[in-house]
Order: structure tokens, then C-alpha cells, then sequence
């Protein structure tokens, strides 16, 4: 802990070049999107295994917190993104070391550069939302909301600090063995490699399901998914048509967007359960190790903590790998459907706000 | 002109006074062209004979008189005052390695580092037939010529974040001088040396920071040595890694 105070403190007081604020900044958004992938795989879990949850967990997003939060987050995995391309880049070429602060100001400017179009184009959302007469939950609501998370981290923490304890009371107290040298190895491969992976994949799903459809959309026709699908399918041409088609959510909720969209076929393959399993993969491995990577440079003076902390983020990844797996490999049956449109007829309720025609509960709000 | 020194101050032997504290100094007369060390000395002794610091040769070459200067790990003696905007000096130990008193911190730590890496010469083959010198290309003497220059004085070691967090990082000066004989052609040891910097506390704790390349006093490309490293582990090899195509070695005549 000390050790941590005291790097952030002399960080702060050393005169350092722009390099050490590209490297703050990328510990910075890496942490950000770690938290906020916790969240997000696990509430996206609850769109197979508690439809309700997830109806309230989307109303969250919808909610003015969630979207600062979702500006910040994708200004963070931008920055993280092309940051993390220079940071590969002159691992390959140290040669180059004189051009880094050159490069550490074109990642602050390729960062804004991108963020603005982007940023008119969430913001287009945001309008359109509020526009209407939208459901807002309170800020109470949502924040409590998170609290249950908040309390899985500490017991994920705490677990890790108890494992070891106990490896330490049954190792004998001996520190343990350095970790081999090829394990380090292999993790400074696997983060460039997997970082270079992640990129396209993860702009990709900010794209569909942020920037150009975002999480306001959800409820409404799913069009971006289908029409990538039936291009890729049949041309060009077949893009209208099949959005005609299918791209409608008739119940209105979020859960049936998310089954509509795993279980859209391209040749017979459900594309975007394998995108989105390609993208757990990656991005819970590479945001874990960045963790551990983090967590543990400020921990080396104890054992016992930086045990700790390889062991609560190994838990963590656990966690979301098998929710993630999980959820990717269920389909979501109508009955979830038909819980969804209830919980958020109840929501709506609640909140005594406007109940869109497309959800039909008219009759049991009526009561 | 007049300057004001802000100097961290740390006696240990005082009691009740022993934790570190800020303490100013005013100079006059002082001239654009004196050093910062001079200007410690004159303090030392016109204003406070116990102002402890540490120097040797006062030219750039022992590497003794490290410090941090206006936030920033610099030789004393090698900062002119006309190098510093306006006319505030802050000077402060060396950030990560136990201080002692005042300037002077214990080094031990840090050559302890340096020892880790076998910092020597390793060729047990028979001498040349000629008895006298291995000799080799100026080619291959270039590749680890940049990382000869280094002077141990630990600037580059205490600027960086990785280190100030983890003592147990063997950081930028001990991977510079493991540098100069991995990179040395009649080296027989490569493999031993990069064992040792392939451990968690090795080269994999540098986080490309930068913070090590500007501070050093001697212009080495740390940075750029700390990475040749890292890709001779990944590939298992020291040839072909080190690009000499910058460097400019003159031919023996």
C-alpha cells in the first residue's frame, strides 16, 4: 500500500516526459474498462439466467449515469487501444525510441480525433432518447443497483487474500517459488498479441452496439446485427430486405434482442455468439493480467499480497469466463421473453412513465 | 543573481528532529554558468556545514552526485544554472533507495542489482594463438557500444515508477550494463544474464515508461537497451536484434 502512495505521489512530483502520463493514463482506462467489463459481463449473463435483472440492469444503462459512463468507456478503450499499439510498436522496434513522445502525442490526438465523430454520434442517441418521454430510473435506484457489485469485488478480494493465506500457512510460510521466467514471457506475448486481436473486435462491438446502434436502441428493431448478417449472407441487396424481414423486436425488450442477435445465422453459424465468445476470451484474459500486472507492481514487498492478488484476479476471470461461457451457449426461450415484458411493464409502472405501445401491458398496468 | 535553494533535508542522528523536512537557502552573486554542485558546495560551506551530499570527480564521469533537480534526476555537476528557468533550485535525494542523510542515499541496493546481472567479462576459451587480444568487428563492437558509457550513478534506476514501486526490479542501469555484455560477441554468458533478466523482477517490470532514457546524464538510449533485451528473450538469440545501422564506430586505421 505504501508503495502505491508513494508511486502515486512521486508520479505526480517527478518531471517526467509524456511518456509517463501515456503510462498513466493507460493503467487509467485499463482499470476503467475492467470495471466496467465486470458489470457488463455479468449483467448481459442475466439476460439467460435472470430476465428481470437484466430488464433493470438495461434501465440502468439507459440512465444519465451509465451514460457519462458509456462516453467515458469508450473514450478509454480507444485511448487504451492506441496506446497500447504504440507500446507494441516500439517493443518491436526499440530503435525507434526517439520518435515515442512524438507517438504519445499522436495517440492523444488520433484519440480525440476519433472521440469526436463518435462522440456527435452517441450524443445523437442520447437526443433522440430523451426526445420521447423515456424511463429514467432515479439515481438512488441505479446506484444501489451496483451495490451488490461492489460487494462481490471485496469478497473476490478477500477470497484471494484468504487462499493466500492458506497456501502460505500450507507452503510452510517459505515464499513461493518465483513464478518461472517463461511465465512472464509468455504473458508480455499474449498481452501485444491479444491486445492486436482485441482491437478490431472490440471497435467492432462498440460500434454496433455504442456508437451506431446504442444501448437506447435496444428495445427498438435490431437492425445493424441483421443487416451485417443477411450481407454477408446474400449481397448488398439482401441487406433491406432482411431487415424488413426480421429485424423487428416485437416484445419490446432488451432480453429478446440479445437472443434475436445470438441466434441470427450466417451459413448456418450463429455469428455473433462466436464474436461475442471471441471477445470474452480475450478482452477477461487481457484485462486480468493487466490487473494482476497492476495489482501486484504494488504489492511485491509482501507474499501474501501479491498472492493475493494473482489469486483475486484468477477468481475474477474464472467468474466471468464461466458466466460468459455460459450465457453464450444458451438460448433464450420465449418464456425469458415474456418475463422481460413483464418485469419492465412493472418498471414502467413503478416509474409512472409512459408504457410504449410495442410492450402490449396495457391490461395489467391498467389494474 | 539571486537564486533560492529548497533543499530536502534528513538527519537521522538528531533526536525528535529525524523525519525529512524542506529548508531554503539564499544565494547571491550566483553566476549563469555555476553548476548546481558548486552552488551545494557554497551553501555547505558558507551557510550549514552539515549539509551532507555526495560527490567525487565533479565532472560527469564518477556518476557520485545524483540527484533529483527541479523534479528531475540529474548530475549536479553536469546542471548550469543558465540550464534551469528562473531562479528556484529544488534538489532532493534519489527516489527508491534508503536515504542516509540529506543527499546521500545507500547504494547498496542498486549495486546489489548490478551484481545480479554478472556485470563481467565471461570467456573461458583458450586464448587467441597470438596470446594477446580477442579481436573483433567494428560491426560487432558497435552493438553494445552505446550501453559502455554508463557511469552507475543510478539516475535512470531511480526515475522510474516501476522501481520506486518494487525495489526488487532490477531496473534500467543493471539492464543497460547486462546490455553491454549480452550484446559483446566475445561473451560467452549471454544465456546466464538473460536467465536472470527473464525472472518477474527482471526487464518484464519495465513498463516502457521513458522516464529512464532522458535522465541519464550520459545520453545512453536505456529505453531502447531495456527493449533489445526483451526481444533477445523472446527470441532466444542475440544476433540480428541490435541495429548498429545508427551507430558509427570509426575503423581501425
Amino acid at each position: 500500500m505504501t508503495s502505491l502512495v508513494l508511486t502515486l505521489t512521486e508520479t505526480l512530483r517527478y518531471r517526467g516526459a509524456v511518456g509517463q502520463w501515456s503510462w498513466v493514463l493507460h493503467r487509467v482506462t485499463g482499470l476503467g474498462v475492467v470495471l466496467f467489463i465486470i458489470l457488463h459481463i455479468i449483467d448481459t449473463s442475466w439476460a439467460v439466467f435472470y430476465p428481470d435483472l437484466y430488464v433493470k440492469a438495461i434501465a440502468a444503462y439507459q440512465s444519465p449515469l451509465f451514460t457519462i459512463g458509456e462516453f467515458a468507456l469508450v473514450a478509454c478503450v480507444v485511448y487504451h487501444a492506441y496506446n497500447g499499439l504504440r507500446i507494441i510498436l516500439f517493443d518491436a522496434r526499440p530503435l525507434w525510441w526517439r520518435f515515442q513522445q512524438r507517438a504519445a502525442m499522436v495517440v492523444l490526438a488520433a484519440t480525440a480525433l476519433t472521440l469526436i465523430p463518435v462522440f456527435i454520434l452517441m450524443f445523437n442517441h442520447v437526443l433522440k432518447h430523451y426526445s420521447d418521454t423515456p424511463l429514467v430510473l432515479p439515481l438512488g435506484v441505479v446506484l444501489l443497483e451496483q451495490v451488490p457489485f461492489g460487494i462481490g469485488m471485496v469478497l473476490a478480494l478477500v477470497a484471494g487474500l484468504a487462499l493466500s493465506g492458506l497456501y502460505g500457512a500450507v507452503s510452510g510460510g517459505k515464499e513461493a517459488a518465483p513464478q518461472s521466467s517463461r511465465a512472464e514471457r509468455f504473458w508480455w506475448s499474449f498481452m501485444r498479441l491479444s491486445g492486436i486481436l482485441i482491437i478490431p473486435l472490440v471497435f467492432g462491438h462498440l460500434a454496433g452496439m455504442h456508437v451506431v446502434q446504442g444501448v437506447f436502441d435496444i428495445q427498438g428493431s435490431h437492425v445493424l446485427e441483421r443487416g451485417i448478417a443477411a450481407g454477408l449472407e446474400g449481397g448488398l441487396p439482401a441487406v433491406g430486405a432482411n431487415i424488413a424481414q426480421v429485424g423487428v423486436n416485437s416484445s419490446g425488450t432488451a432480453v429478446e434482442f440479445v437472443g434475436d442477435r445470438w441466434n441470427t445465422l450466417v451459413a448456418g453459424v450463429a455469428i455473433w455468439r462466436l464474436y461475442d465468445a471471441g471477445l470474452l476470451a480475450l478482452v477477461v484474459v487481457h484485462g486480468f493480467n493487466g490487473l494482476r500486472y497492476v495489482l501486484t507492481d504494488y504489492t511485491m514487498s509482501s507474499p501474501l499480497l501479491r498472492r493475493g492478488m494473482i489469486f483475486t484476479c484468477v477468481i475474477g476471470a474464472t467468474i466471468l469466463l464461466v458466466l460468459g461461457s455460459g450465457m453464450l451457449v444458451r438460448t433464450i426461450d420465449s418464456t425469458a421473453i415474456e418475463m422481460a415484458r413483464n418485469s419492465l411493464c412493472r418498471l414502467y409502472e413503478e416509474n409512472h412513465t409512459e408504457v410504449p405501445e410495442v410492450l402490449q401491458c396495457a391490461a395489467e398496468t391498467g389494474q | 543573481m539571486d537564486v533560492t535553494f529548497r533543499i530536502r533535508r534528513y538527519n537521522p542522528d538528531i533526536p525528535g528532529k529525524n523525519k525529512p523536512y524542506w529548508q531554503e537557502f539564499r544565494l547571491a552573486d550566483v553566476d549563469p554558468n555555476d553548476r548546481v554542485l558548486e552552488l551545494l558546495h557554497r551553501i555547505k560551506w558558507e551557510q550549514d556545514g552539515t549539509l551532507t551530499l555526495r560527490r567525487s570527480c565533479a565532472h560527469g564521469v564518477c556518476g557520485s552526485d545524483a540527484m533529483r533537480i527541479n523534479g528531475v534526476n540529474k548530475l549536479a555537476c553536469k546542471v548550469l544554472m543558465r540550464d534551469i528557468n528562473g531562479s528556484k533550485v529544488q534538489v532532493e535525494p534519489i527516489l527508491g533507495l534508503p536515504v542516509i542523510k540529506d543527499l546521500v542515499v545507500d547504494m547498496e541496493p542498486f549495486f546489489g542489482h548490478y551484481r545480479e546481472v554478472m556485470p563481467f567479462f565471461v570467456n573461458d576459451e583458450p586464448v587467441p594463438a597470438n596470446g594477446r587480444e580477442r579481436l573483433q568487428s567494428p560491426d560487432d563492437r558497435a552493438q553494445y557500444d552505446d550501453t559502455t558509457k554508463c557511469i552507475l550513478c543510478a539516475a535512470c534506476t531511480t526515475s522510474c515508477p516501476s522501481f520506486w514501486a518494487n525495489g526488487k526490479y532490477v531496473g534500467p542501469a543493471a539492464i543497460v550494463q547486462a546490455h553491454r555484455f549480452i550484446f559483446d560477441t566475445r561473451d560467452r554468458a549471454a544465456k546466464e544474464r538473460l536467465n536472470v533478466l527473464a525472472e518477474p523482477n527482471g526487464v518484464w517490470r519495465c513498463r516502457t515508461i521513458f522516464n529512464c532514457t532522458p535522465a541519464c546524464p550520459r545520453g545512453i538510449e536505456v529505453t531502447r537497451a531495456i527493449g533489445e533485451v526483451k526481444l533477445a528473450i523472446q527470441r532466444g538469440t542475440t544476433t540480428g536484434i541490435v541495429d548498429i545501422s545508427t551507430i558509427h564506430i570509426k575503423e581501425p586505421t
